[in-house]
């Protein structure tokens, strides 16, 4: 299953933009944050629940493009790229900021992950998914949010993560059974 | 979102006074170390605090050499012209001061000079280096930008 691509999915115009701004011409610049500067905040807000955490961790990952968008050689991944960069900026917060490991995907246990007790009953809307996706661990969040709500393709979350295709197939089985666990959970009550 | 604090960084990172003022430091520094080092190396019977004072300027040089070269590189990266522009000016410089270092040694017979001279080759040929490389690069973005126009304003039927 493969979402349809969202309207800004344009690799052309991806690699349009990253040539300007690879010749330094500023307002590319500006057309860059302007076209993607929403889905990044959106992907951080949804990793880290926070407005404000999001605000610092797209200002770090723009930090990073600014920066970096010289040494990337096909502009028309300029879309993967991007998430790429936002993926480490947050895994790097992530960690600092709890201090504890990630569930890997050897250690990961359906049967021990928690469940929110007092989580309102989940409803229909996005809003709602949003809410089930915040309570996931991190890793089946992440992977939920890039291909349904970003709507990346499995080779686009593969090279955003870093992991093969087929490692990116076993982290969507698992969160999407985690999501249906938390759905039908607090569906019962 | 903050898009204020976004432009804010655009506004900062992208400033060419900046880079200017590094690709400067870059230059000026290597010209330092390389006169000093050249001195310090060369001069015969140097009191050992001149000698002294030679070496600490000379490291100083080669600090902010890696400094402004750090800034350039990881900082504030060059871009497309910006690189052309900036081994533009490294060429020149370089090229100027080993002109100097040549007549000085030619003219005046001053010992330190060929040392210095070696450097400054040094640096010329690499500044060449790197201006064929910034212009080849900064050329090739040209044609796929264009190329691209090209598309974007009349995509492919079907």
């Amino acid at each position: 299953m493969s979402p349809a691509h969202p309207p800004n999915h344009d690799p052309l115009a991806d690699e349009w933009l990253t040539v300007r701004c690879q010749l330094g011409e500023r307002e590319a610049f500006d057309e860059l944050v302007a076209r993607w500067q929403l889905p990044l905040w959106r992907y951080a807000r949804q990793l880290t629940g926070h407005d404000a955490a999001a605000d610092d961790a797209t200002q770090d990952v723009w930090l990073r493009v600014l920066r970096g968008i010289a040494r990337l050689r096909e502009g028309a991944k300029l879309r993967p790229w991007l998430f790429g960069i936002a993926h480490r900026v947050l895994m790097d917060r992530l960690r600092a900021q709890y201090r504890m490991p990630l569930v890997s995907d050897d250690e990961a246990d359906l049967a021990a992950q928690p469940i929110d007790e007092d989580a309102l009953q989940l409803e229909t809307d996005l809003a709602a998914l949003r809410d089930g996706l915040a309570r996931l661990p991190a890793l089946e969040c992440e992977v939920l949010t890039l291909f349904y709500l970003q709507q990346l393709s499995l080779d686009e979350v593969s090279q955003v993560l870093a992991v093969p295709v087929g490692t990116v197939k076993s982290r969507l089985h698992r969160a999407r059974r985690l999501l249906r666990l938390q759905l039908g959970v607090q569906g019962e009550r | 979102m903050n898009m204020t604090a976004v432009s804010a960084l655009l506004d900062r990172e992208l400033s060419a006074r900046s880079r200017v003022g590094h690709v400067l430091l870059l230059l000026a520094a290597a010209a330092m170390a390389t006169i000093t080092g050249s001195l310090w190396a060369t001069e015969p019977a140097l009191p050992a605090r001149t000698a002294a004072a030679f070496a600490v300027m000379t490291g100083m040089g080669l600090c902010w050499v890696a400094y402004a070269a750090w800034v350039l590189a990881a900082r504030r990266v060059l871009l497309g012209r910006q690189r052309v522009v900036a081994s533009g000016m490294a060429t020149l410089f370089s090229g100027v001061a080993l002109a100097g270092a040549l007549a000085t040694g030619l003219l005046a017979g001053m010992p330190a000079a060929w040392p210095a001279a070696l450097v400054f080759a040094g640096m010329t040929g690499l500044a060449l280096a790197l201006l064929v490389r910034a212009r080849r690069d900064y050329a090739r973005l040209c044609r796929r930008r264009e190329q691209l126009a090209q598309q974007l304003r009349s995509p492919a039927p079907g």
